[in-house]
């Protein structure tokens, strides 16, 4: 293990910034976003939750993969390759596990190449979380905010004035290799620190309101469920926007479009929602008619469908749609009307 | 920059429009081939392709050829929308972008030996027209071969010929073709797709496979059961909006499953097991 | 406040019991202290969980939109500012008035949680009580006072009109009518960027606009923006691409400014909910500020039965063609 003093870290993203696109939490006008570092960026720390999840960054809103040019009745295609290698600091573990779950879906046969080669091209370095927040409900999958997340490259924990770094995968030792000059070797008092904190953040953890979270107790099948009474009643104050889907780090629904720029242009990917009425819109009709088809979509996505393709949850309790939503229809209200509450630890 | 070994299943090749002919006001049928001639791909019958017209975009169309026919790809489309309108303009020799094949198909190596009854009704005869021709084309591998079309009037049957010509005159094949009313000039039967079934009271030992309208399939299943058709008999091919035709896009989703993934084939008792939600 | 649920609840269970209405559209109290919602009550037993603290910041009067509701009779609880929406939405003829009984909430003000958290009052806290001026934060380790202003929205703080204009039954006492802050304060962030040169304020809302995810919030959260189908919805119109593209995002926000102007009735709804901060009620103070200019002062939402400034003309009004006069380019 190896640790950097913390006003030493401009030099570390200066470093980084040489060989690699750095994306950082970083404040601004008042939102802070994983963006790209550039010298004298408010790089912020301490925030919990950035706004968009770092799934903008293996999956972005928008990416171009294709360009095209007629001429006359010719078509030509061509591929568009991605951008250089880079790297992520300071993914909080609910964010590191969400990747796992995008993983499942564009990883899957047929493989999505682009998304292949965004995941190849990026190092990830997680930062527990010290102080989880009262819309957290990240242990609920069973994720720990203290931890040494699996997926990232490197791991992080902020201990005040120092930062503690564990190179985790063959490509974060390389990577921590190639930084030695700035990261020194930890001490006994440090790792005897970061236990301390650890054990502090358990405590936290338990305290918080959201603790009782179970997605596991909701009981019956696909079909129950789909057909069960909560829907009509949850989906009425749901306004349509599609905020969840998009600050969501697992909602990975996308449009493909076409960039008209005379005769060439550009076909892109782009974030979509199931929140939105045109979703689904065909030219001979429309499968979910009502807000009320959409929202039960959403969350049985999540809770039951996903589930039932990849074995696993997708959510990570990482409380975005308990934050943001407008009229607070965030995925612990539908957990917990679905029956999915323990009344004990 | 470019590379051409990228293969991603979103990206897709050129290929030519190599002849057009029209089948209704609204329904024309293209021939694509590689612009050096053949398939771009090969498939089974029931299989999709995601055909592009840039900039217009991308549109999910059946393949009504057969995989037997091996000089080109058919496509039956309605004009309906921007995509399929913009593929109404083109001209013969036009290049477009087509990807694919997508989804599952229909089970042809099951339904070896087995008597085969097609149920289909206006531009839904198009994925039925595939698996009709292959049998056709491996006539002695299947049993007796019955067509029901139907369409809202003459003037809106597709792939005329195969239905007054190629297909009745082969070997042990009926087609049976239906109106929805009355129309000048029209001798056949009139009525529709659903009840024209009950009158030909069909034996309830056929394998059954329907395309069409969803409001007729739902009437067609009603009545196949009445006939004491079992469920596992029955198959049928579905259509929801699709986007990326491999079961990522996350729109095209019945329940758990996507149809442009695990469908657009399906066996109406596997059907059965999905929520109403297409 | 505590009082006032009371009555609201026995005003909502009287209504449903006695047949008055099919649905009452109130609030409801979720599992954390800033968590109230808007909730639909159909029977009397429901109304236990109705609640009214300092958080039903939601709009209900945006839940009446005609195709939503039917033909169903409904009783809606607006606070001042919701009843500024009301008006507005009968006045662009989105509401069927016979239908809705509107009760009126007197509201104090509501408490912004950014704030509070900024205060770092929100550790281990459970309920928040009104007592006057003051608000007593109960935590687990015991209670905190904090002068109300403290934590209200901006919004709130500026609001004229904490009384509701329009009620068919106003439940408790008014509330004093001034403001915290001067009411020609809200101004003076617009003033401060029409002081900038055109490329500084290009480049402020250029760097604002940048976080903008397109996720319509600002839209289908403001009571202005009630049409059956919005433009940007349409995809074979293809005003707006679906790629998040700065200048995409610039035209979204200018348009739908523009859209709304002369009928944003100045609730902040829209940079309330906008996940990214995006100050967009700048941009329709901007607008209101000019209309007051040049057409007088006009409060969007005050009296249905007055017709709004860009919906009229008369003969004095500003003309931009003339030159010297006030409007357009010349000012």
């Amino acid at each position: 293990m190896k640790k950097i003093a913390k006003d030493q870290l401009a030099l570390l993203w200066e470093k980084i910034d040489q060989n690699y696109q750095l994306f950082l939490p970083i404040a601004k006008e008042k939102a802070v976003n994983f963006s790209t570092w550039k010298e004298g960026a408010e790089v912020d720390l301490d925030a919990l939750r950035t706004v968009n999840s770092p799934k903008n960054i293996i999956f972005p809103q928008t990416e171009t993969y294709l360009t095209f040019k007629k001429e006359g009745k010719k078509l030509g295609l061509e591929v568009v390759s991605r951008d250089e290698e880079y790297v992520v600091f300071g993914v909080r573990p609910c964010d590191v596990a969400s990747f796992k779950l995008l993983d499942n879906v564009f990883l899957g046969e047929p493989v999505d190449k682009f998304y292949e080669e965004n995941r190849q091209k990026g190092l990830i370095i997680s930062q527990a979380c010290l102080n989880p927040e009262e819309t957290c409900f990240c242990n609920a999958f069973a994720i720990n905010p203290e931890s040494a997340p699996v997926g990232a490259d490197v791991a992080t924990w902020d201990l005040g004035d120092l930062l503690l770094w564990e190179a985790q995968s063959e490509k974060g030792k390389a990577f921590t290799e190639a930084l030695s000059d700035l990261l020194e070797d930890v001490s006994e008092d440090d790792r005897k620190k970061l236990d301390e904190v650890k054990a502090g953040i358990k405590d936290k953890l338990e305290d918080l309101p959201l603790v009782h979270v179970a997605p596991e107790k909701i009981e019956g099948g696909l079909k129950e469920i789909f057909a069960s009474e909560v829907w009509d009643e949850l989906y009425q104050r749901c306004l349509g926007c599609g905020m969840c889907t998009y600050v969501c780090p697992t909602c990975h629904c996308y449009d493909l479009k076409d960039y008209n720029g005379n005769g060439c242009g550009e076909r892109f990917r782009c974030w979509d929602s199931c929140m939105f009425s045109d979703f689904t819109m065909m030219a001979h009709g429309n499968p979910r008619t009502t807000q009320k088809e959409r929202v039960r979509q959403r969350f049985m996505h999540k809770l039951v469908y996903y589930p039932n393709n990849y074995e696993s949850y997708a959510c990570v309790g990482c409380g975005r749609c308990t934050e943001r939503c407008p009229v607070r229809l965030d995925i612990v209200k539908v957990i917990k009307k679905l029956g999915g509450e323990r009344n004990e630890l | 920059m470019s590379c051409s070994c990228h293969a991603d299943p979103l990206v897709p090749v050129v290929a030519v429009v190599d002849n057009i002919r029209r089948d209704t006001a609204d329904i024309k049928t293209f021939q694509v081939k590689k612009p050096e001639g053949g398939l771009p791909f090969i498939f089974k019958p029931g299989q999709c392709a995601m055909l592009s017209v840039p900039p217009l975009g991308e549109a999910i169309f059946s393949i009504t050829s057969s995989p037997t026919q091996q000089e080109f790809l058919e496509f039956s489309i309605k004009n309906v929308g921007k995509v399929t309108d913009c593929l109404h303009q083109i001209e013969v020799g036009t290049e477009i972008g087509i990807r694919g094949p997508y989804g599952n198909n229909f089970p042809v190596e099951a339904l070896r030996g087995k008597d085969l009854l097609f149920i289909g009704g206006g531009i839904g005869l198009a994925p039925l027209r595939s698996v009709i021709n292959y049998a056709l084309d491996n006539r002695s591998d299947y049993g007796k071969i019955d067509i029901v079309y139907g369409a809202r009037s003459p003037e809106d049957f597709v792939h005329r010929n195969d239905l007054y010509q190629n297909w009745v005159e082969q070997a042990d094949t009926d087609v049976h073709i239906t109106v929805d009313r009355e129309f000048e000039g029209w001798n056949g039967h009139v009525g529709f797709v659903p009840q024209y079934i009950e009158e030909l009271n069909f034996s309830s030992d056929k394998t059954v496979l329907v395309c069409g309208p969803p409001i007729m399939i739902k009437f067609v299943l009603e009545v196949l059961e009445k006939l004491g058709f079992d469920q596992k008999q029955i198959y049928t091919t579905l259509e929801l909006k699709m986007k990326c035709g491999i079961g990522k896009c996350g729109r095209c989703n019945i329940g758990d499953k996507y149809v442009c993934k695990d469908g657009p084939v399906f066996r109406c008792d596997e059907l059965g097991k999905l929520p109403d939600e297409y | 406040m505590e009082k006032i649920k009371e009555e609201i609840r026995q005003i909502a269970r009287e209504a449903l019991t006695g047949k008055k209405v099919d649905i009452i559209l109130a609030w409801e109290k979720g599992p954390l202290w800033y968590d109230s919602y808007p909730a639909f009550f159909t029977k009397e037993e429901e109304v236990d969980s109705l609640t009214w603290d300092s958080f039903c910041i939601n709009n209900l009067s945006k839940y009446l939109l005609e195709e939503t509701m039917a033909d169903k009779k409904v009783g809606v609880f607006v606070k001042g500012c919701d009843a500024l929406a009301f008006n507005q939405m009968m006045q662009d003829n989105r509401i069927r008035r016979d239908n809705v009984v509107v009760y009126g909430l007197p509201c104090p003000g509501m408490i912004d949680p950014d704030k509070v958290r900024a205060k770092r009052l929100n550790r281990g806290l459970t309920e928040v009580k009104q007592s006057g001026d003051e608000l007593i934060f109960v935590t687990k380790d015991g209670e905190i006072t904090v002068p109300a202003h403290e934590v209200y929205y901006d919004k709130c703080l500026y609001c004229h009109y904490p009384n509701p204009v329009v009620y068919d039954q106003l439940i408790g006492e008014k509330v004093a009518a001034e403001t915290a802050l001067d009411r020609s304060e809200r101004f003076s962030q617009v003033e401060a960027l029409e002081a900038l040169s055109a490329e500084e304020r290009f480049a402020y809302w250029d760097s604002q606009f940048s976080k903008c995810m397109r996720c319509f919030a600002c839209r289908n959260v403001c009571p202005a923006c009630s049409c059956e189908r919005c433009t940007f919805d349409d995809d074979d119109l293809d005003i707006l691409g679906k790629a998040r593209e700065d200048s995409e995002d610039q035209f979204f926000h200018l348009i739908r400014a523009y859209h709304v102007v002369g009928r944003c009735i100045d609730c902040g709804e829209c940079s309330r909910v906008c996940p990214q901060d995006i100050p967009l009620e700048k941009l329709n103070r901007k607008l209101i500020k000019d209309i007051n200019a040049l057409y007088g002062e006009y409060q969007a939402g005050l009296d249905p039965s007055t017709k709004a400034p860009l919906v009229t003309y008369q003969l004095e009004d500003a003309d931009s063609f003339t030159a010297g006069e006030k409007g357009g380019k010349g000012t």
